[in-house]
């Protein structure tokens, strides 16, 4: 299937999925006015690419500066297609990037790993210099 | 004229404003407001952790003005590129930060508002978390547009309970001024 690329804006990340190269990178901030929208044809483009893997090793690279609250909820949801994707028998790779100052964002890393274990989540703080 | 704006412009130091802004909000004015914030808290010399704070829970107000102001310029039914009208407040006081902003509401959902406030006022921090977390897990809240986690993301990165206020409208039944204050 075709790659998904999308360019950043000062309120939503740049979306870089290369499919083909099973690279997935979100980075930047995210707060566009309707996350569920935002995320919703994302997210069903990652579903429709993952339902055609098999045995495959997926790596994620997430470097989001900030989220607000419904961006939060929508990363849920990606995390979850991506466990969904493990049980079928890929392996996938979460690297988690965040300032080293940014515990919110570490914790929140922290519970996505603890509630999907089946996923490689490293943990990749940033020195703010 | 100029005396006028002098007095204006004293006042806001006194009352150490750092950032104000009334009138329309649209995603486009958050961004460019946000981007004027974030200089703003860079150069005001607050830590890089109550920098993040302040900067989550103005965007989260912001963002709460655009979507349930009762005074907008676009259709209610529109999802996408509102116009709703408010304002927001940035002050610095004894080294905390106090973070205000008041839009109209319909009486209709003050109700439903309070509802939602009212219990975060007496939470611990950890119940707050906990709280999110659940919230998280579950399913959209029906008619929210930011998944109900705005006022829980806005608690927990408060350092007091988040106080909140409704005003009567003189000339308007159907609508009243809601105030939202969080202490970072």
């Amino acid at each position: 299937m075709e790659n998904l690329y999308l360019a950043p804006t000062p309120s939503s990340p740049e979306v870089d999925f290369k499919f083909d190269q099973h690279q997935l990178h979100l980075r930047g901030e995210s707060y566009p006015e309707n996350a569920a929208a935002f995320y919703g044809e994302i997210l069903r483009q990652l579903r429709a690419y993952l339902a055609g893997c098999t045995a495959q090793q997926v790596t994620v690279n997430i470097a989001l500066a900030y989220f607000n609250s419904s961006s939060t909820k929508m990363l849920f949801n990606m995390i979850e297609a991506l466990n969904d994707a493990v049980a079928a028998g890929n392996s996938i790779t979460v690297n988690w990037f965040h300032d080293e100052e940014d515990d919110t964002i570490l914790e929140f890393g922290e519970e996505l790993s603890s509630d999907f274990p089946d996923i490689e989540f490293i943990n990749q703080p940033v020195s703010a210099a | 004229m100029v005396h006028e704006y002098e007095t204006f412009l004293d006042s806001a130091r006194q009352n150490r404003v750092i950032f104000y802004y009334v009138g329309y909000f649209s995603q486009n004015i958050v961004a460019a407001m946000a981007e004027a914030v974030k200089l703003q808290l860079e150069v005001s010399g607050a830590n890089g952790p109550t920098r993040r704070k302040l900067f989550s829970c103005f965007v989260e107000m912001a963002q709460n003005i655009i979507h349930y102001s009762a005074d907008a310029l676009t259709p209610s039914t529109q999802m996408d590129r509102e116009l709703r009208h408010g304002s927001v407040c940035i002050s610095e006081q004894d080294g905390e930060y106090l973070l205000l902003c008041a839009n109209p509401v319909r009486t209709t959902i003050a109700a439903d508002l309070r509802e939602r406030l009212e219990p975060l006022r007496s939470m611990t921090l950890e119940e707050i978390k906990q709280a999110y977390k659940e919230t998280l897990r579950a399913d959209a809240t029906e008619g929210s547009k930011g998944a109900g986690m705005g006022f829980l993301t806005m608690a927990r990165d408060a350092r007091e309970p988040l106080v909140f206020d409704f005003q009567a409208l003189p000339g308007s039944e159907d609508t009243a001024m809601f105030y939202l204050k969080a202490v970072i």
